[in-house]
Protein backbone atom coordinates (compact mmCIF):
# COMPACT_ATOMS: atom_id res chain seq x y z
CA UNK A 1 0.00 0.00 0.00
CA UNK A 2 1.78 3.64 -0.89
CA UNK A 3 1.30 6.55 0.48
CA UNK A 4 0.98 9.91 -1.43
CA UNK A 5 3.61 12.70 0.04
CA UNK A 6 3.30 15.83 -1.47
CA UNK A 7 7.07 17.11 -1.92
CA UNK A 8 6.78 20.61 -3.18
CA UNK A 9 5.35 22.36 -6.14
CA UNK A 10 5.77 22.31 -10.20
CA UNK A 11 7.74 24.96 -10.09
CA UNK A 12 10.16 24.51 -7.43
CA UNK A 13 11.92 21.65 -9.42
CA UNK A 14 12.16 23.09 -13.54
CA UNK A 15 12.76 20.82 -16.47
CA UNK A 16 17.01 19.45 -16.12
CA UNK A 17 16.80 19.51 -12.38
CA UNK A 18 16.18 17.92 -9.48
CA UNK A 19 15.51 17.80 -5.53
CA UNK A 20 16.25 15.98 -2.70
CA UNK A 21 13.08 15.17 -0.69
CA UNK A 22 11.95 13.09 2.46
CA UNK A 23 9.26 11.08 2.01
CA UNK A 24 8.00 8.11 4.47
CA UNK A 25 11.04 8.28 6.63
CA UNK A 26 13.25 8.33 3.44
CA UNK A 27 15.37 10.53 1.63
CA UNK A 28 14.32 10.62 -2.18
CA UNK A 29 15.37 12.55 -5.79
CA UNK A 30 12.67 13.92 -7.74
CA UNK A 31 14.09 14.89 -11.51
CA UNK A 32 12.26 16.44 -13.29
CA UNK A 33 12.87 14.96 -17.61
CA UNK A 34 11.59 17.37 -19.67
CA UNK A 35 8.66 18.36 -17.98
CA UNK A 36 8.29 14.55 -16.82
CA UNK A 37 8.45 13.70 -12.89
CA UNK A 38 10.19 10.78 -11.88
CA UNK A 39 11.59 9.90 -8.34
CA UNK A 40 14.88 7.57 -7.13
CA UNK A 41 15.84 6.48 -3.87
CA UNK A 42 18.77 8.62 -2.90
CA UNK A 43 20.79 5.18 -2.17
CA UNK A 44 22.91 3.88 -4.73
CA UNK A 45 22.98 -0.19 -4.85
CA UNK A 46 26.75 -0.38 -5.38
CA UNK A 47 28.24 1.04 -2.04
CA UNK A 48 25.68 3.04 -0.65
CA UNK A 49 26.41 6.62 -1.85
CA UNK A 50 23.71 9.47 -1.98
CA UNK A 51 22.79 8.26 -5.73
CA UNK A 52 20.52 11.16 -6.66
CA UNK A 53 23.46 14.18 -5.35
CA UNK A 54 25.18 13.09 -8.99
CA UNK A 55 25.43 14.76 -12.14
CA UNK A 56 22.38 14.22 -14.65
CA UNK A 57 24.02 13.48 -17.81
CA UNK A 58 22.82 12.41 -21.05
CA UNK A 59 23.79 8.98 -22.71
CA UNK A 60 27.07 9.06 -24.21
CA UNK A 61 27.50 6.96 -27.18
CA UNK A 62 30.01 6.78 -30.31
CA UNK A 63 30.91 5.42 -33.69
CA UNK A 64 34.29 4.62 -33.00
CA UNK A 65 37.14 6.47 -31.15
CA UNK A 66 37.36 9.70 -30.99
CA UNK A 67 33.49 10.29 -31.74
CA UNK A 68 31.04 10.95 -29.40
CA UNK A 69 27.23 11.48 -29.79
CA UNK A 70 24.77 12.39 -27.11
CA UNK A 71 21.52 10.02 -26.53
CA UNK A 72 18.67 10.48 -23.80
CA UNK A 73 19.44 13.91 -22.51
CA UNK A 74 19.04 14.48 -18.80
CA UNK A 75 17.94 10.96 -18.57
CA UNK A 76 20.86 9.58 -16.57
CA UNK A 77 22.30 10.46 -13.42
CA UNK A 78 25.88 9.78 -11.93
CA UNK A 79 26.65 8.12 -8.91
CA UNK A 80 28.46 10.77 -7.17
CA UNK A 81 31.04 7.85 -5.90
CA UNK A 82 31.86 5.58 -8.29
CA UNK A 83 30.55 7.02 -11.56
CA UNK A 84 28.03 4.38 -12.22
CA UNK A 85 25.40 5.37 -14.66
CA UNK A 86 21.27 4.63 -13.76
CA UNK A 87 18.46 5.61 -15.90
CA UNK A 88 16.22 8.07 -13.90
CA UNK A 89 13.54 6.38 -15.39
CA UNK A 90 13.89 3.45 -14.12
CA UNK A 91 16.22 2.90 -10.94
CA UNK A 92 18.57 0.50 -13.67
CA UNK A 93 22.04 0.62 -13.86
CA UNK A 94 22.28 1.51 -17.64
CA UNK A 95 24.91 -1.72 -18.38
CA UNK A 96 23.75 -3.90 -15.84
CA UNK A 97 20.13 -3.25 -15.52
CA UNK A 98 19.56 -5.77 -12.52
CA UNK A 99 21.53 -3.49 -10.30
CA UNK A 100 18.90 -1.00 -9.34
CA UNK A 101 17.83 1.77 -6.76
CA UNK A 102 14.67 1.93 -5.54
CA UNK A 103 12.49 4.30 -7.96
CA UNK A 104 8.59 5.74 -7.09
CA UNK A 105 5.79 6.92 -8.64
CA UNK A 106 5.16 10.24 -8.98
CA UNK A 107 2.04 12.58 -9.78
CA UNK A 108 1.01 16.41 -10.26
CA UNK A 109 -2.26 17.37 -8.97
CA UNK A 110 -3.15 20.53 -10.63
CA UNK A 111 -6.81 20.63 -8.99
CA UNK A 112 -7.98 23.89 -9.32
CA UNK A 113 -4.73 25.87 -9.76
CA UNK A 114 -2.26 26.17 -13.01
CA UNK A 115 0.47 23.16 -13.66
CA UNK A 116 2.92 25.40 -11.88
CA UNK A 117 1.16 25.60 -9.05
CA UNK A 118 0.16 22.00 -9.03
CA UNK A 119 1.50 19.93 -6.09
CA UNK A 120 3.94 17.35 -6.63
CA UNK A 121 2.86 14.03 -4.76
CA UNK A 122 5.42 11.38 -4.63
CA UNK A 123 3.93 7.46 -3.68
CA UNK A 124 6.09 5.87 -1.41
CA UNK B 1 69.93 -44.13 -22.98
CA UNK B 2 69.86 -41.21 -21.16
CA UNK B 3 68.64 -39.11 -24.02
CA UNK B 4 65.47 -41.49 -24.92
CA UNK B 5 64.26 -41.82 -21.26
CA UNK B 6 62.37 -38.35 -21.26
CA UNK B 7 60.75 -39.38 -24.79
CA UNK B 8 59.41 -42.14 -23.70
CA UNK B 9 57.68 -40.85 -20.55
CA UNK B 10 56.25 -38.19 -22.67
CA UNK B 11 54.64 -41.14 -24.92
CA UNK B 12 53.10 -42.30 -22.23
CA UNK B 13 51.39 -38.76 -20.86
CA UNK B 14 50.98 -37.40 -24.53
CA UNK B 15 48.31 -39.80 -26.03
CA UNK B 16 47.42 -37.45 -28.87
CA UNK B 17 49.23 -34.80 -30.45
CA UNK B 18 49.43 -31.17 -29.49
CA UNK B 19 50.37 -27.43 -31.04
CA UNK B 20 52.83 -25.73 -29.87
CA UNK B 21 52.37 -22.48 -30.48
CA UNK B 22 55.91 -21.06 -30.00
CA UNK B 23 58.97 -22.77 -31.08
CA UNK B 24 62.05 -20.27 -31.80
CA UNK B 25 63.74 -21.41 -35.02
CA UNK B 26 67.17 -20.19 -35.41
CA UNK B 27 67.45 -17.45 -38.03
CA UNK B 28 71.40 -17.37 -38.84
CA UNK B 29 72.31 -14.05 -40.55
CA UNK B 30 75.03 -16.14 -42.86
CA UNK B 31 71.97 -17.42 -44.40
CA UNK B 32 68.91 -15.06 -44.03
CA UNK B 33 71.57 -12.40 -45.65
CA UNK B 34 71.55 -14.45 -48.79
CA UNK B 35 67.93 -13.16 -49.21
CA UNK B 36 68.39 -9.75 -49.14
CA UNK B 37 68.89 -7.05 -52.05
CA UNK B 38 72.17 -6.52 -52.54
CA UNK B 39 72.69 -3.05 -50.73
CA UNK B 40 71.92 -4.22 -47.55
CA UNK B 41 73.76 -7.81 -48.07
CA UNK B 42 77.06 -5.30 -48.81
CA UNK B 43 76.38 -3.52 -45.24
CA UNK B 44 75.83 -6.71 -43.58
CA UNK B 45 78.92 -7.65 -44.58
CA UNK B 46 80.53 -4.47 -43.98
CA UNK B 47 79.09 -3.25 -40.48
CA UNK B 48 77.31 -6.46 -39.36
CA UNK B 49 73.52 -6.83 -38.81
CA UNK B 50 73.35 -3.93 -36.10
CA UNK B 51 72.13 -6.72 -33.31
CA UNK B 52 71.03 -4.90 -30.31
CA UNK B 53 72.49 -6.64 -27.82
CA UNK B 54 70.69 -8.05 -24.34
CA UNK B 55 71.09 -5.45 -21.51
CA UNK B 56 70.21 -8.02 -19.29
CA UNK B 57 71.64 -11.73 -18.13
CA UNK B 58 69.28 -14.49 -19.55
CA UNK B 59 69.16 -18.22 -17.99
CA UNK B 60 72.15 -19.33 -19.84
CA UNK B 61 74.67 -17.98 -21.38
CA UNK B 62 72.70 -18.45 -24.93
CA UNK B 63 69.42 -18.03 -23.49
CA UNK B 64 68.85 -22.01 -24.77
CA UNK B 65 68.93 -25.14 -23.30
CA UNK B 66 72.01 -26.56 -22.71
CA UNK B 67 74.46 -26.72 -25.98
CA UNK B 68 73.42 -30.44 -27.63
CA UNK B 69 69.70 -29.74 -26.23
CA UNK B 70 69.11 -27.04 -28.25
CA UNK B 71 71.57 -26.92 -31.10
CA UNK B 72 73.13 -30.01 -33.34
CA UNK B 73 76.52 -30.76 -31.25
CA UNK B 74 79.05 -31.47 -33.93
CA UNK B 75 77.69 -29.88 -37.31
CA UNK B 76 79.66 -27.06 -37.99
CA UNK B 77 79.11 -25.07 -40.13
CA UNK B 78 75.72 -25.48 -38.96
CA UNK B 79 73.17 -25.34 -41.60
CA UNK B 80 69.42 -25.06 -41.15
CA UNK B 81 68.93 -28.34 -42.44
CA UNK B 82 71.00 -29.88 -39.38
CA UNK B 83 68.94 -27.63 -37.44
CA UNK B 84 65.84 -28.63 -38.59
CA UNK B 85 66.64 -32.05 -37.95
CA UNK B 86 67.52 -31.44 -34.61
CA UNK B 87 64.11 -29.72 -33.78
CA UNK B 88 62.89 -32.62 -35.23
CA UNK B 89 64.53 -35.28 -32.95
CA UNK B 90 64.32 -33.46 -30.26
CA UNK B 91 61.04 -31.40 -30.42
CA UNK B 92 58.40 -32.58 -32.87
CA UNK B 93 59.12 -36.03 -32.82
CA UNK B 94 59.57 -37.23 -29.18
CA UNK B 95 56.81 -34.52 -28.28
CA UNK B 96 54.04 -35.59 -30.83
CA UNK B 97 53.65 -32.15 -32.43
CA UNK B 98 50.92 -32.15 -35.29
CA UNK B 99 52.30 -28.81 -35.66
CA UNK B 100 54.59 -26.27 -34.60
CA UNK B 101 54.23 -22.26 -34.89
CA UNK B 102 57.33 -20.87 -35.34
CA UNK B 103 58.70 -17.76 -33.82
CA UNK B 104 62.13 -17.51 -35.40
CA UNK B 105 64.79 -15.57 -33.16
CA UNK B 106 65.91 -12.05 -32.57
CA UNK B 107 63.65 -9.17 -32.91
CA UNK B 108 66.32 -6.67 -32.65
CA UNK B 109 65.45 -5.23 -36.01
CA UNK B 110 62.39 -3.77 -34.19
CA UNK B 111 64.39 -1.86 -32.31
CA UNK B 112 66.16 0.61 -34.99
CA UNK B 113 65.59 3.55 -36.78
CA UNK B 114 66.75 2.20 -40.17
CA UNK B 115 63.20 1.47 -40.97
CA UNK B 116 64.16 0.58 -44.63
CA UNK B 117 66.93 -1.68 -43.18
CA UNK B 118 64.76 -3.24 -40.67
CA UNK B 119 62.27 -3.72 -43.61
CA UNK B 120 64.33 -5.40 -45.75
CA UNK B 121 65.82 -7.83 -43.05
CA UNK B 122 62.44 -8.45 -42.36
CA UNK B 123 61.24 -9.49 -45.53
CA UNK B 124 64.58 -11.89 -45.93
CA UNK B 125 64.07 -13.59 -43.42
CA UNK B 126 60.40 -14.07 -43.76
CA UNK B 127 61.74 -15.79 -47.32
CA UNK B 128 64.70 -17.45 -45.58
CA UNK B 129 61.74 -19.18 -42.94
CA UNK B 130 59.53 -20.23 -46.42
CA UNK B 131 62.46 -21.58 -48.30
CA UNK B 132 64.10 -23.61 -45.24
CA UNK B 133 61.96 -24.20 -42.70
CA UNK B 134 58.20 -24.52 -44.36
CA UNK B 135 59.52 -26.09 -46.88
CA UNK B 136 61.44 -28.35 -45.02
CA UNK B 137 59.02 -30.42 -43.21
CA UNK B 138 54.24 -29.99 -43.16
CA UNK B 139 54.53 -29.80 -39.30
CA UNK B 140 55.57 -26.37 -39.23
CA UNK B 141 53.52 -22.98 -39.56
CA UNK B 142 55.32 -19.39 -40.10
CA UNK B 143 55.30 -16.22 -38.46
CA UNK B 144 55.43 -12.93 -40.69
CA UNK B 145 58.30 -10.48 -39.39
CA UNK B 146 57.36 -6.89 -39.85
CA UNK B 147 59.31 -3.46 -39.73
CA UNK B 148 56.70 -2.55 -37.12
CA UNK B 149 57.88 1.13 -36.35
CA UNK B 150 56.81 1.66 -40.06
CA UNK B 151 52.94 0.63 -40.54
CA UNK B 152 52.68 1.26 -44.30
CA UNK B 153 55.91 -0.92 -44.99
CA UNK B 154 54.94 -3.74 -42.28
CA UNK B 155 51.84 -3.81 -44.52
CA UNK B 156 53.23 -4.24 -47.18
CA UNK B 157 55.37 -7.11 -46.18
CA UNK B 158 52.15 -8.66 -44.75
CA UNK B 159 50.40 -8.45 -48.11
CA UNK B 160 53.56 -9.96 -50.18
CA UNK B 161 53.79 -12.69 -48.20
CA UNK B 162 51.19 -13.18 -45.83
CA UNK B 163 48.70 -15.30 -48.13
CA UNK B 164 51.74 -18.66 -48.10
CA UNK B 165 49.75 -21.20 -47.37
CA UNK B 166 52.21 -22.15 -43.92
CA UNK B 167 52.07 -18.85 -42.92
CA UNK B 168 49.56 -18.22 -39.66
CA UNK B 169 50.17 -15.37 -38.14
CA UNK B 170 52.36 -11.64 -38.01
CA UNK B 171 54.49 -11.19 -35.21
CA UNK B 172 55.57 -8.37 -33.62
CA UNK B 173 58.36 -7.90 -30.09
CA UNK B 174 56.30 -6.08 -26.82
CA UNK B 175 58.72 -3.66 -26.53
CA UNK B 176 57.23 -0.45 -28.35
CA UNK B 177 57.30 3.10 -29.20
CA UNK B 178 53.43 3.41 -28.71
CA UNK B 179 51.28 0.87 -27.05
CA UNK B 180 49.87 -1.68 -29.88
CA UNK B 181 45.91 -0.33 -29.71
CA UNK B 182 47.15 2.96 -30.95
CA UNK B 183 45.79 4.34 -34.50
CA UNK B 184 48.98 4.59 -35.70
CA UNK B 185 49.49 0.93 -36.13
CA UNK B 186 45.71 0.40 -38.07
CA UNK B 187 47.43 -0.21 -41.28
CA UNK B 188 49.25 -3.78 -40.25
CA UNK B 189 45.85 -4.64 -38.64
CA UNK B 190 43.80 -4.05 -41.73
CA UNK B 191 46.47 -6.16 -43.59
CA UNK B 192 46.07 -8.91 -40.99
CA UNK B 193 42.61 -8.88 -41.18
CA UNK B 194 42.72 -8.89 -44.90
CA UNK B 195 45.22 -12.13 -44.68
CA UNK B 196 43.06 -13.65 -42.14
CA UNK B 197 46.20 -13.27 -39.76
CA UNK B 198 46.37 -13.28 -35.72
CA UNK B 199 48.77 -10.74 -34.79
CA UNK B 200 51.43 -11.84 -32.28
CA UNK B 201 53.08 -9.91 -29.29
CA UNK B 202 56.10 -12.17 -28.12
CA UNK B 203 57.92 -10.37 -25.15
CA UNK B 204 61.00 -8.90 -25.68
CA UNK B 205 63.13 -5.26 -26.82
CA UNK B 206 61.83 -3.29 -24.09
CA UNK B 207 64.63 -0.73 -23.21
CA UNK B 208 66.37 -1.52 -26.27
CA UNK B 209 67.33 0.37 -28.93
CA UNK B 210 64.38 3.43 -29.94
CA UNK B 211 61.96 1.25 -27.37
CA UNK B 212 61.21 3.06 -24.03
CA UNK B 213 61.96 2.02 -20.95
CA UNK B 214 60.82 -1.70 -20.10
CA UNK B 215 59.25 -0.57 -17.19
CA UNK B 216 57.29 2.91 -16.38
CA UNK B 217 59.52 3.45 -13.67
CA UNK B 218 62.52 3.12 -15.72
CA UNK B 219 65.32 0.30 -16.10
CA UNK B 220 65.18 -2.60 -13.58
CA UNK B 221 68.59 -3.96 -12.87
CA UNK B 222 68.33 -7.93 -12.77
CA UNK B 223 67.42 -10.23 -15.77
CA UNK B 224 65.21 -11.86 -12.80
CA UNK B 225 63.19 -8.06 -12.57
CA UNK B 226 63.29 -8.04 -15.83
CA UNK B 227 60.97 -11.22 -16.19
CA UNK B 228 59.00 -9.74 -13.12
CA UNK B 229 57.86 -6.49 -14.84
CA UNK B 230 57.11 -8.01 -18.35
CA UNK B 231 53.25 -8.50 -17.29
CA UNK B 232 53.13 -4.21 -17.06
CA UNK B 233 54.44 -4.19 -20.43
CA UNK B 234 51.86 -6.51 -22.12
CA UNK B 235 48.95 -5.44 -19.64
CA UNK B 236 49.46 -2.09 -21.26
CA UNK B 237 48.90 -3.50 -24.66
CA UNK B 238 46.01 -5.52 -23.67
CA UNK B 239 44.16 -2.23 -21.91
CA UNK B 240 45.58 -0.36 -25.07
CA UNK B 241 43.43 -2.50 -27.71
CA UNK B 242 40.12 -2.54 -25.42
CA UNK B 243 40.58 1.03 -24.59
CA UNK B 244 41.84 2.18 -28.40
CA UNK B 245 38.60 0.71 -29.80
CA UNK B 246 40.51 -1.56 -32.06
CA UNK B 247 38.48 -4.67 -32.05
CA UNK B 248 35.12 -2.47 -32.81
CA UNK B 249 37.14 -1.17 -35.55
CA UNK B 250 38.74 -4.86 -36.57
CA UNK B 251 35.79 -7.17 -35.03
CA UNK B 252 37.80 -9.83 -36.97
CA UNK B 253 41.14 -9.17 -35.46
CA UNK B 254 42.82 -11.54 -33.08
CA UNK B 255 45.71 -10.96 -30.89
CA UNK B 256 48.36 -13.65 -29.07
CA UNK B 257 49.98 -12.09 -25.92
CA UNK B 258 52.98 -14.28 -25.82
CA UNK B 259 55.70 -15.06 -22.91
CA UNK B 260 54.46 -12.49 -20.51
CA UNK B 261 52.77 -14.28 -17.93
CA UNK B 262 49.51 -15.73 -18.41
CA UNK B 263 47.56 -15.74 -14.69
CA UNK B 264 47.86 -11.54 -14.29
CA UNK B 265 44.91 -11.87 -17.07
CA UNK B 266 42.73 -12.57 -14.26
CA UNK B 267 42.96 -9.59 -11.49
CA UNK B 268 43.54 -7.37 -15.04
CA UNK B 269 40.58 -8.27 -16.50
CA UNK B 270 38.61 -7.97 -13.52
CA UNK B 271 39.90 -4.27 -12.75
CA UNK B 272 38.94 -3.50 -16.22
CA UNK B 273 35.37 -4.54 -15.86
CA UNK B 274 34.96 -2.77 -12.70
CA UNK B 275 36.69 0.22 -14.02
CA UNK B 276 34.08 0.30 -17.50
CA UNK B 277 31.26 0.40 -15.19
CA UNK B 278 31.69 3.92 -13.67
CA UNK B 279 34.25 5.29 -17.01
CA UNK B 280 32.35 3.53 -20.04
CA UNK B 281 31.21 7.30 -20.60
CA UNK B 282 34.34 8.74 -21.79
CA UNK B 283 35.44 5.78 -23.93
CA UNK B 284 31.75 4.99 -25.12
CA UNK B 285 33.07 3.25 -28.74
CA UNK B 286 34.38 0.45 -25.53
CA UNK B 287 30.88 -0.83 -26.22
CA UNK B 288 31.52 -4.60 -23.94
CA UNK B 289 32.57 -5.23 -20.60
CA UNK B 290 36.70 -5.28 -21.48
CA UNK B 291 36.72 -9.00 -20.77
CA UNK B 292 34.28 -9.77 -23.20
CA UNK B 293 37.07 -8.47 -26.01
CA UNK B 294 39.76 -10.51 -24.52
CA UNK B 295 37.27 -13.76 -24.71
CA UNK B 296 36.26 -13.18 -28.68
CA UNK B 297 39.73 -10.83 -29.55
CA UNK B 298 42.77 -12.33 -27.57
CA UNK B 299 44.28 -15.49 -27.47
CA UNK B 300 47.52 -16.11 -24.39
CA UNK B 301 50.55 -18.72 -24.98
CA UNK B 302 51.15 -20.67 -21.68
CA UNK B 303 54.95 -20.74 -21.04
CA UNK B 304 56.25 -20.04 -19.03
CA UNK B 305 53.11 -21.10 -16.95
CA UNK B 306 52.75 -19.74 -13.26
CA UNK B 307 51.78 -22.33 -10.99
CA UNK B 308 49.64 -20.95 -7.71
CA UNK B 309 50.45 -22.40 -4.54
CA UNK B 310 47.33 -24.76 -4.31
CA UNK B 311 45.21 -26.33 -7.21
CA UNK B 312 42.13 -25.03 -6.61
CA UNK B 313 43.55 -21.70 -7.26
CA UNK B 314 45.17 -22.72 -10.27
CA UNK B 315 41.75 -24.17 -11.21
CA UNK B 316 39.98 -20.86 -10.86
CA UNK B 317 42.21 -18.43 -12.30
CA UNK B 318 42.01 -20.80 -15.66
CA UNK B 319 38.37 -20.33 -15.48
CA UNK B 320 39.10 -16.52 -14.82
CA UNK B 321 41.16 -16.10 -17.90
CA UNK B 322 38.71 -18.36 -20.05
CA UNK B 323 41.22 -20.81 -20.37
CA UNK B 324 38.70 -23.44 -22.45
CA UNK B 325 38.30 -20.52 -25.37
CA UNK B 326 42.16 -18.62 -24.54
CA UNK B 327 44.82 -20.11 -23.85
CA UNK B 328 47.20 -22.30 -25.95
CA UNK B 329 49.37 -24.58 -24.87
CA UNK B 330 53.09 -23.34 -25.85
CA UNK B 331 57.09 -24.74 -25.22
CA UNK B 332 59.24 -21.99 -26.02
CA UNK B 333 61.65 -24.59 -27.44
CA UNK B 334 65.13 -24.64 -27.46
CA UNK B 335 64.84 -21.56 -24.66
CA UNK B 336 66.27 -22.44 -21.23
CA UNK B 337 62.59 -21.48 -19.56
CA UNK B 338 61.33 -24.54 -21.99
CA UNK B 339 58.07 -26.00 -20.52
CA UNK B 340 57.26 -29.45 -21.56
CA UNK B 341 54.23 -30.61 -22.68
CA UNK B 342 54.48 -33.51 -20.42
CA UNK B 343 55.52 -32.17 -17.65
CA UNK B 344 54.41 -28.07 -17.32
CA UNK B 345 51.03 -28.29 -16.40
CA UNK B 346 49.01 -30.07 -13.82
CA UNK B 347 46.78 -32.66 -15.02
CA UNK B 348 43.82 -30.93 -16.66
CA UNK B 349 40.68 -32.55 -17.00
CA UNK B 350 40.44 -34.04 -21.24
CA UNK B 351 38.00 -31.41 -22.41
CA UNK B 352 40.13 -28.79 -20.88
CA UNK B 353 43.27 -30.84 -21.61
CA UNK B 354 42.19 -30.67 -25.56
CA UNK B 355 41.56 -26.98 -25.72
CA UNK B 356 44.57 -25.75 -24.66
CA UNK B 357 46.97 -28.35 -26.40
CA UNK B 358 45.41 -28.45 -29.41
CA UNK B 359 41.90 -26.89 -30.45
CA UNK B 360 41.93 -23.28 -29.40
CA UNK B 361 45.01 -23.18 -31.68
CA UNK B 362 43.80 -24.82 -34.42
CA UNK B 363 40.79 -22.96 -34.10
CA UNK B 364 42.75 -19.58 -34.32
CA UNK B 365 45.48 -20.58 -37.04
CA UNK B 366 43.02 -22.40 -39.58
CA UNK B 367 44.56 -25.50 -38.86
CA UNK B 368 42.63 -29.21 -39.46
CA UNK B 369 42.32 -31.49 -37.45
CA UNK B 370 44.99 -34.77 -36.79
CA UNK B 371 45.00 -36.39 -39.49
CA UNK B 372 46.29 -39.79 -37.27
Amino acid sequence: MTKGYVVGKVADIPAGSKKLVEAGGRTIGVFNVNGVFYALRNVCPHQGAELCKGLIKPYVVSSGPGHFEYEREGEIIRCPWHQWEFDIKSGCMIIDPATRTKSYEVTVETFGVSVEEGDIVVHV
Amino acid sequence: MEESEPAVKNKKRLKKTIIDCDIHNETPMNEVKEYLPRFYRDMVDSFGARNVSSIYLNGTPSGRLIEGESRPRSASPRTTKDIVNHYRSKLLDPFHLEYGILTASDYSTHTLPDIDFAAAIASAKNDYIAERWLAEDSRLKGSVFIPKQDPALSAKEINRVGSHPDVVQVIVSSGAEKPYGHRFYYPIYEACVKHNLPFTIHVSMEGLGMNPAPTGAGYVTYYAEYRAARPQVMAAHLASFIYEGVFERFPDLRVVLQESGVMWIAPALWKMDQDWKGLRHQTPWVKKPPSEYFRQNVRVTSQPLEIPPDRELFDKLLTSIHANECLLYCSDYPHWDFDSPAKAFPKLEDGLWERVFYQNAADLYGLPQRKG
